[in-house]
């Protein structure tokens, strides 16, 4: 178990090197390819005092000629890259020029937050629902839970999104306010935007919206888990050893149910990850999403480059923990 | 003895002693698939004494595996449903009694062994959890009596090094090791009946003696029934005591073992005697019993078995046959009982 | 004895569970009624002047933002966009773009899938490392992310002037990150193949590592991938809206419903609701369909989890 552990770290590593050098290698490619996003520095066309792009390139550290060579590796930044990472450093924004380790300080947890919302809703909704269609299979119950939460993952995120910050939550948000008043749970829950003096209350309603991100997967793989262990011998012997159906349930079904779950989970967590970046560009919550949504609309290479390298090092840390959980869940298990 | 006799009584009120051990009087069971009802037992019939072995014989689908899961009370309902019949232990109709009780009947006095071990076994416990659950639900036993129940257990049933294997998962196990964990789990409780369904199928040839012989040993030991459900006569005519023979959801024919074999009294019987390899008839073809089973959605008209069967007339196609007893304790459901069992047909 | 053959199985086993899963989906309603929508949607792709006949380029300023009060019929049936284009032109000549790019990302993705699942499993070794790799890395990026990052780096001004240069961009984003699910299931299938006792057996016969591969392992690997396939063109679909909305997709003045839709939301607050809804409505509709589809599909082709 052990090694077994210690090589997935290993390999992980080694996966986020390779994902961090081919970021890094596009990042390279597009300056090859489209120019120096320093002269963004200076507001885009106007041409800049050379000595003074000079000095600006220098602060971003493009002024390696490997940027002038179209298809250069540019291994010498990349080395500088990594080095400045280690330490900490992520460099700074282009617009604004703040410290990018400092606005992930504050983004990540944001982001988080969101996640735990999200992590619950999908859980809690599809645990009910794929239950309940295992129960009735082949019935209308059956039917009419597919149908659903298939429509359900068929509409974008994003379109849920602003069908609900345009549409429903305003007149939501004053119908709670007359009853329960402005500064109560209630008139804060429906914002149509984050807002940090209520940073858990605004957050529950986006983190609702990221979690219906693959609920038709996730009933699915419930609803097939539960359906073969009820049906399985082992339930029978159950049955057949005297057990209440509660005890059966809890000892016997629920804990074979939970690997489908957890696979769910891992498999589902990029998604999330890709429904977060929609979902926090517009509800405004300053989290990771956000970032990277702005950091595409403002052409800031490094930041996405950054904010790609976070969301990567989390879905490895995920498979990582899914597949030492399943170690714990499944005795059959065993890891050489 | 006395004491089992005193726990039936504490748990199943009315029981007479003088009763036999299990008596199952025209059992039947309906299953519900797509709006029609198919029959899979039809009027099943036959008597457990305590001590003996009773064989149900039969080709798969002739309904001898939902006859055990219907005196279990494990049927799956849906789409299975018991209509109609009969099941006796001690004189009390165990299909009567509220669900509190009959969870009480199952793994305190019948338990089951299953034909596959290894996925009747919840692969996720250690089998010593499995084993020992028994007493704690149904004894309210500590943790640690329980395992050493689960010990005593293990060993009884011949696992060697059964202190450190309590704690191996299933598929730690090799086959007949398994079928011994799940042989250990049905005695736990000390039952008045063992049901075992097909034990042996999944196993080698060598394990299955040693499995076989295994039960027998306890069966002896404990003074239990034992209801041996199997396809594999060879196997019935080293254990069994009683035999009863089904075909399409019915017992056919019903003896004890030296009857049946010498002196069947229905042809189906017949035909499958005469399927049995033997060593001294060498040269001669095997027979073969011609055609299918039948489809329990459309079984054939009068005798299920008339289309298969080289005795029969025009009578089979027409009439349902009567039981027929043509001696004392062998009975058959068959128009030519007496004709077969005289070896005239 | 022309050629050696192995036995029969594959062919006959892979035409039985193909034919049994066509007539299970012919008999489910939902499939039906999701194939006539998909049905619709690929004629519009296809023959768009059979629902319009009208130009999406032919504007006049002078006609901008009608409003469809008279439903489906004058000579507006949806009324006019922002520029005084025909909306129900631009939404059905919309309907290309948006398919074909689906359709090319999808083809491209199960081709790569299938060809390095089908190597990596049947060679194993080196190879198998090095695409098991290159699949670790490419799949902790998300496919929306990947196609953002490649998209905002590459950003450049492209002539719409015709179908290739308007889709090229996002579709070869959209395909770069995902091969990797098809290349996932074509292993794992290929690993389970490769030791049956039919390609054994071919093997034994002499039959070439690449006839075993394309012939007998094949068409045991191409079920699962079929079976993701319907619900992953859907999913394209939504990212290729999610992309336009971020500005990084299609770009204007080409037209594909992500564009709509993102032109759309602009209007919608403004009482123009029509200019969102119908492209909002069309998506989701075809989404649901191939959804749908995907679903039945799944089911037919894996009895087991029915």
């Amino acid at each position: 178990m052990g090694r077994y552990v210690i090589r997935r770290l290993l390999q992980a590593l080694l996966t986020l090197g390779i994902v961090l050098f081919l970021l890094h290698y596009l990042m390279a490619l597009s300056v090859q390819v489209r120019g120096n996003p320093a002269l963004l520095f200076f507001g885009g066309d106007r041409t800049p005092d050379p000595a003074m792009l000079a000095q600006v390139e220098r602060l971003y550290g493009l002024d390696n000629p490997c940027y002038e060579r179209t298809g250069d590796p540019c291994l010498a930044p990349f080395v500088d890259r990594l080095q400045n990472f280690v330490r900490g450093d992520l460099g700074t924004t282009l617009n604004g020029n703040r410290d990018v380790a400092e606005l992930l300080s504050i983004y990540i947890p944001n982001t988080l937050r969101l996640f735990a919302f999200s992590v619950i809703t999908l859980v809690a909704v599809s645990m009910v629902l794929g239950t309940w269609a295992a129960r009735h299979r082949g019935r209308f119950i059956d039917h009419t839970v597919r149908g659903t939460t298939i429509l359900a993952d068929s509409i974008p995120v994003f379109l849920i999104l602003l069908t609900y910050v345009y549409i429903v939550a305003v007149p939501l948000t004053r119908w709670a306010r007359d009853i329960w008043g402005t500064e109560s749970f209630m008139g804060q829950v429906f914002r149509p935007s984050y807002n940090p003096d209520y940073p858990w209350t605004t957050i529950i309603v986006p983190g609702i919206i990221v979690g219906t991100v693959g609920l038709a997967t996730m009933t699915r793989l419930i609803r097939a888990a539960q359906l073969e262990n009820l049906g399985s011998d082992f339930v029978r012997t159950a049955k057949a050893k005297g057990l209440k159906p509660l005890r059966i349930t809890v000892v016997h079904v629920i804990r074979n149910s939970m690997i489908p779950i957890i696979t769910g989970i891992g498999f589902l967590f990029a998604f999330m990850l890709s429904g977060a970046v929609l979902t926090e560009g517009v509800m405004g919550i300053p989290g990771m999403g956000r970032m990277i949504f702005q950091a595409v609309q403002r052409q800031e290479g490094n930041l996405v480059i950054v904010g790609l390298t976070v969301s990567a090092f989390v879905v490895v840390v995920v498979s990582l923990v899914v597949d030492l959980l399943y170690a714990a869940l499944d005795p059959r298990i065993r890891y050489e | 003895m006395a004491e089992t006799m005193r726990v039936i009584g504490d748990t199943l009120p009315g029981v007479d002693r003088n009763a036999p051990l299990l008596e199952v009087d025209s059992l039947r069971v309906e299953f519900q698939v797509r709006g029609e009802r198919i029959p899979a037992v039809r009027g099943a019939s036959f008597t457990l004494e305590q001590g003996r072995t009773l064989a149900i014989v039969g080709e798969s689908g002739s309904g001898k595996s939902v006859t055990s899961q219907a005196i279990m009370g494990i049927l799956d309902t849906p789409p299975g449903h018991i209509t109609g019949g009969r099941v006796l232990l001690h004189g009390v109709d165990i299909l009567e009694q509220d669900e509190e009780t009959r969870r009480t009947v199952r793994g305190n006095h019948i338990a089951i062994v299953f034909q596959d071990a290894l996925s009747a076994l919840n692969p996720l416990w250690s089998v010593g959890f499995q084993i020992g659950e028994l007493f704690r639900v149904h004894r309210g036993a500590s943790r640690r009596e329980a395992k050493r129940r689960a010990i005593e257990l293990l060993d009884l049933v011949g696992i060697p090094d059964a202190k450190n294997r309590i704690g191996h998962y299933p598929h730690q196990f090799s086959g007949g090791m398994r079928q011994r964990v799940m042989i250990a789990m049905a005695l736990a409780l000390e039952p008045e009946v063992l049901i075992a369904d097909e034990p042996t199928t999944a196993l080698d040839v060598t394990v299955q003696a040693q499995i076989m012989r295994l039960l027998k040993r306890i069966q002896a030991e404990r003074h239990m029934g034992l209801i041996l459900i199997t396809h594999d006569l060879g196997v019935v005519a080293d254990v069994a005591d009683d035999v009863a023979v089904m075909y399409a959801g019915e017992v056919v024919e019903r003896a004890d073992i030296y009857d049946t074999f010498k002196r069947p009294a229905h042809p189906y019987t017949k035909a499958l005697l005469r399927a049995i390899p033997r060593v001294d008839a060498v040269g001669g073809e095997l027979e073969v019993i011609r055609g299918l089973p039948p489809n329990p959605a459309a079984l054939p008209s009068g005798c299920p078995f008339h289309p298969r069967c080289f005795a029969a007339e025009d009578v089979c196609a027409d009439e349902v046959p009567p039981w027929i007893e043509p001696a004392e304790g062998h009975g058959s459901r068959c128009h030519f009982a007496e004709e077969v069992y005289t070896d005239e047909r | 004895m022309s050629e050696l053959t192995a036995p029969v199985p594959t062919t006959e086993r892979q035409a039985s569970l193909w034919s049994d899963a066509f007539r299970t989906m012919r008999r489910r309603p939902d499939v039906i009624i999701a194939s006539l929508v998909l049905l619709l949607v690929f004629t519009m792709a296809a023959f768009p002047g059979l629902f319009t006949d009208k130009s999406p380029t032919a504007c006049a300023g002078r006609d901008a933002r009608l409003r469809p009060d008279t439903w489906f019929t004058g000579e507006h049936p949806l009324g006019t966009d922002a520029f005084g284009c025909d909306f129900a032109a631009t939404l059905v000549h919309g309907t290309r773009p948006t398919i074909v790019l689906a359709l090319t990302v999808i083809v491209a993705s199960v081709a790569v899938g299938l060809v390095l699942g089908i190597y990596a499993g049947y060679y194993g070794g080196w190879l198998d490392t090095l695409i098991s790799r290159s699949l670790d890395v490419f799949i902790v990026i998300p496919m929306l992310m990947g196609a953002i990052l490649i998209l905002s780096l590459f950003r450049g001004r492209v002539s719409a002037d015709n179908l290739f240069d308007t889709i090229a961009a996002p579709a070869l984003a959209l395909a770069l990150f995902g091969w990797m699910e098809f290349c996932r299931y074509t292993r794992a299938a290929t690993l389970e193949t490769k030791n049956l006792d039919y390609v054994v057996a071919a093997k034994c016969l002499g039959a070439s590592d690449r006839r075993i591969m394309f012939k007998h392992i094949l068409p045991n690997a191409i079920v699962p991938v079929t079976a993701v396939v319907p619900t992953t063109i859907g999913g394209i679909i939504v990212t290729e809206a999610a992309l336009a909305v971020l500005g990084i997709g299609v770009q204007p003045p080409a037209t594909s419903w992500g564009v709509l839709l993102s032109d759309g939301t602009e209007w919608a607050g403004g009482g123009y609701v029509y200019l969102f809804a119908w492209p909002l409505g069309l998506l989701i509709l075809t989404v649901f369909a191939f959804a749908t589809f995907g679903d039945a599909l799944r089911d037919a082709l894996d009895p087991k989890l029915r």
